[in-house]
């Protein structure tokens, strides 16, 4: 369809003050807030780290010297690879991982009772509870968790005064505290989409399989999962994403000798304030995470466009 | 095998509402734990002073300033975008929808820094472009968040405007045009009012997210600081239980509104032509009647002032010095052998020190060294009085875990006259 006549008809539909606004209203935000610093953050990435009076000088040139700065380490590393970064990034990446099948694990039986099981008051009861967390800071979610798992905290309390241990067991140097608290963060993020695929199946179906005699796994295995695909999908990309991409929790609960690559990320920025490399890891952790989700969704056979929340 | 199962989805439930709420319960008894270190075990004594501490802290205050500025910019800017974004969506054209609606919702999925990074070195660059310098708005921290967080709340309220469109009859835009009414006249009269319940929740949703942002916020605010980031600071540098004061205030709030809520909307269930107006008519009591969460939400109310009024008379002062008596007593104990010289100060001192008002609260916090730089408000001026000479407070340090370190110095309580 040509675009002018898609244009009059829009303009005929909506006329020129209204059309007006969503044309540029839409254009603001898709070039001024979303597609452009991307572009500009991805132009930063492959360009020298150069002072101010520098730039746009003979020696502002394309470089590839910030992603090869990530694989390799600084020029004439004795080393080869720059280990800490990247064994940082596969730390971040293979977390994330985890806390995605944790959440998983952990929501899909929720999100299939509220769906199916629950009825009337107990069920929007249920529902308040598993919103009212998420409305709390993620921050102070991420307090609490400090406060249980502290060296003081509730939990080495209760062990030491049960018995089973005699020393306090650092939960934060072993990263439980840090685990247990992103996969606090996103359960509402991967129940919501399950809930939402799970509700608008049919219950005869379950009804049906169950009359023809199939134990309850089976129920689940060959009916329920297949139909929540999609919500399945959605809520681990999202919780995934996130995951990978947290700061402020790995900043609060990451144990003194573990790092987060956000925190790298962080770290060159404003202690080591070189935007360029920033920029480059920023670009690393997004395509990197943006590739797997898209791979994943490939050997699941999950589409783009049945994504939505 | 039934009971077997229904046993199991119970504990399950127990389980994972346990893991939900657990945290948040325990987090909120620890604001009123006289312990400085935010804990429920051992539990010292019942106080209210975090909550004090709390509202004098001046960074809290102003970064709350700052998050109400930048959330009501970006509720605005986000609701705008996110109608055109959404009512765009039905009408361009087949093809490129899959594209526009990947565009327009990858900000959703897109990590927070990112975006704060991209936002801010866009800006950089636009600025350098039309040659603007580092004072220009391009490096303001609020323009810069406002803009950073509306990428990804627009998508947000693009999403509740979806769902409520698809539920529009087109047909109705016709009429009203076939009538001779002008677009805009139509968008006022038709389409706004049945947009208004998806206006009203949009709008919500992007002041929480805006409010709750860190992962933007970080890289784009400059020297500016909202109240989550603040809230971070304070909570990456130190333990401190006023914050936990901070989320029982959070908690009841949401509760509370979450009760009233359910409230309103059982009672306009049960009166659908105008609820607000029946309440009145109604009466009290009609209210109430058969309406479990307003009876709960008069309760809670009932609860907070109770504790309030409470709070005010409360005086933890004796049971504290109660407690302070008993570590020095077990400090005594475990400091004797090694250092007697160094143990026995600490609990002469409270004999010389006696005349002196057993204001703790005054001097609670003089030092803590978080409250230091933050709110050297009166708290300094009592400090010197009761301080005992500067070699013994090494000697405190010592012996003392530092997190209680704000007790310690506190022997102006008469534990032994």
């Amino acid at each position: 369809m040509p675009t002018k006549s898609w244009l009059g008809t829009f303009i005929t539909r909506n006329g020129y003050l209204l059309g007006g606004y969503i044309i540029l209203a839409v254009l603001v935000w898709i070039l001024l807030v979303i597609v452009l610093p991307q572009i500009a953050m991805l132009d930063f990435s492959f360009r020298f780290d150069l002072p101010p009076y520098k730039q746009g000088g003979p020696e502002d040139v394309y470089t590839l010297s910030n992603y090869r700065y990530f694989l390799l380490g600084y020029p004439g590393n004795p080393d080869g690879y720059n280990y800490v970064d990247l064994a940082v990034f596969g730390r971040t990446f293979i977390a994330a991982i985890f806390v995605t099948i944790l959440d998983l694990i952990l929501c899909y039986p929720i999100a299939f009772y509220l769906a199916q099981v629950a009825k009337g008051r107990l069920a929007r009861v249920l529902g308040v509870a598993l919103i009212v967390p998420y409305w709390i800071n993620e921050i102070l979610r991420a307090f609490a968790f400090r406060v249980i798992f502290g060296a003081s905290g509730i939990i080495n309390s209760i062990l030491i005064g049960v018995g089973i241990i005699d020393s306090p067991i650092d939960f934060v140097r072993e990263n439980v505290a840090l685990y247990a608290g992103l996969t606090y963060a996103y359960v509402l993020l991967m129940v919501f989409p399950i809930y939402n695929a799970i509700e608008s199946l049919d219950p005869n179906q379950i009804e049906a399989a169950r009359d023809m005699g199939a134990p309850w796994w089976r129920i689940h295995w060959r009916v329920v999962i297949p139909f929540a695909k999609p919500g399945i999908t959605s809520g681990c990309t999202i919780v995934f994403m996130l995951a990978a991409g947290a700061l402020a929790a790995p900043q609060i609960l990451g144990g003194p000798s573990s790092l987060w690559f956000t925190q790298i990320i962080y770290r060159t920025f404003f202690e080591s304030v070189n935007w360029s490399r920033g920029a480059a890891y920023a670009v690393i952790l997004l395509v990197i995470c943006t590739l797997f989700v898209l791979l994943m969704m490939r050997i699941f056979r999950v589409k783009l466009g049945e994504i939505g929340r | 095998m039934k009971l077997l199962t229904r046993l199991a989805v119970v504990a399950y439930l127990l389980l994972f509402f346990g893991f939900l709420l657990g945290p948040l319960i325990i987090m909120s008894i620890t604001a009123f734990n006289s312990s400085t270190f935010p804990r429920v075990v051992p539990w010292e004594c019942l106080t209210f002073e975090w909550f004090t501490r709390l509202a004098n802290d001046t960074r809290v205050i102003q970064g709350l300033e700052f998050t109400a500025v930048i959330g009501v910019f970006v509720v605005v800017l986000s609701l705008l975008f996110g109608l055109a974004g959404a009512l765009l969506l039905t009408q361009i054209f087949p093809r490129a929808r899959a594209a526009y609606y990947t565009i327009v919702t990858s900000p959703i999925l897109m990590p927070g820094i990112v975006i704060g990074i991209a936002t801010v070195l866009f800006w950089d660059r636009v600025a350098h472009f039309v040659g603007a310098g580092r004072d220009s708005v391009f490096y303001h921290g609020v323009f810069l968040t406002v803009l950073g967080q509306s990428s990804f709340i627009a998508s947000y309220c693009m999403l509740v405007f979806i769902s409520r469109l698809q539920r529009f009859d087109e047909g109705q835009i016709e009429a009203a045009l076939d009538l001779g009414a002008t677009h805009v006249q139509a968008f006022r009269k038709v389409l706004l009012p049945f947009l208004r319940p998806a206006i009203f929740s949009a709008a919500v949703v992007a002041f929480l997210a805006s409010f709750e942002n860190y992962n933007t916020s970080v890289f784009t605010l400059g020297h500016f600081s909202t109240f989550t980031v603040v809230i971070a600071q304070k909570v990456r540098f130190g333990l401190d239980p006023s914050i936990s004061a901070l989320s029982v205030i959070i908690i009841t709030a949401t509760l509370f509104l979450a009760l009233l809520n359910e409230a309103y909307s059982t009672h306009a269930e049960r009166h659908p032509g105008n609820p607000l107006r029946s309440v009145f008519r109604g009466g009290v009591s009609g209210f109430f009647a058969g309406n479990p969460a307003a009876f709960l939400a008069l309760l809670m109310l009932a609860g907070i002032v109770a504790t309030t009024v409470y709070a005010t008379r409360y005086d933890p002062t004796g049971c504290k010095a109660e407690v302070l008596r008993r570590k020095l007593e077990i400090q005594e104990r475990y400091a004797r052998p090694t250092s007697p010289q160094r143990a026995t100060p600490p609990a002469a001192a409270p004999g010389g020190q006696a005349p002196t008002p057993p204001r703790q609260d005054g001097f609670g916090g003089a030092f803590n060294p978080q409250n230091l730089q933050v709110a050297p408000a009166p708290s300094p001026a009592p400090a010197p009085a009761p301080t005992p000479p500067p070699p013994r407070q090494d000697g405190f340090g010592g012996v003392f875990n530092p997190q209680n370190l704000q007790i310690a110095p506190a022997p102006g309580a008469p534990p032994k006259p």
